[in-house]
């Protein structure tokens, strides 16, 4: 059976989001992060509502944890959205 | 004595005297069991970022405050029975209320702010 194989996909450019690298937090101390501050937070969730991982947000290990802290806290007092599916008006 | 801050969501049919009653009574719930209020901030009616009871909107309070472990569960208890509280989230603040500079500020004004707010925790 002439199954050709696709070929092998060109490899794919190696950053598809330039953004910038390093944690934030630490390279700005006065950054706070607060489950109140919703304008903050807004950068560290999809359009969809998801938390935006930590390859791609750049935060180290503890300033991402504060900002997923944060971002749950903000959800759960109806500051910011669970997911965009449950949109009323 | 712990440093806590809740927030409650009023019910936006929940107006004029009716919300600065209810604010105060709930104030006052605090107080009576002797606890400090630090703070108390009325964000004013927002939109929530989904429905809660129904609601689209919602009054936002957020009241800081110094009390023990059983303040916080009466106060929790009282809410749930009210029924013009639509929300409520207590958090417990481990470092204490940090006193934020002026709102109304100029940028190099609210630096300073930001130094002498840390200078202060250095000293605490």
């Amino acid at each position: 059976m002439a199954f050709e194989r696709k070929p092998a996909r060109p490899a794919a450019p190696r950053r598809r989001f330039t953004r910038r690298k390093g944690c934030r937090f630490c390279g700005d101390k006065t950054l706070k992060i607060d489950y109140k501050e919703v304008r903050n937070l807004r950068y560290f969730i999809s359009e969809r509502g998801k938390i935006v991982p930590r390859r791609i947000s750049g935060n180290c290990a503890t300033h991402q944890r504060q900002v997923t802290e944060a971002i749950k806290r903000a959800r759960n007092i109806a500051l910011l959205p669970f997911t965009s599916g449950h949109s009323f008006d | 004595m712990r440093t806590y801050e809740t927030i409650f969501i009023v019910h936006p049919d929940v107006v004029g005297d009716q919300y600065a009653a209810t604010v105060d009574k709930f104030k006052g719930i605090l107080t009576e069991q002797g606890s400090e209020i630090l703070k108390v901030d009325e964000w004013g009616t927002r939109k929530l970022a989904y429905q809660v009871k129904k609601q689209g909107r919602g009054t936002y309070v957020l009241v800081a405050y110094q009390a023990g472990p059983e303040v916080v569960a009466e106060f929790e208890r009282r809410m749930r029975i009210d029924e013009s509280i639509i929300k409520f989230q207590t958090i417990y603040l481990e470092k204490g209320l940090e006193v934020a500079p002026a709102p109304a500020a100029s940028e190099a004004v609210a630096e300073e702010g930001a130094e002498a707010e840390e200078s202060t925790e250095e000293t605490e």
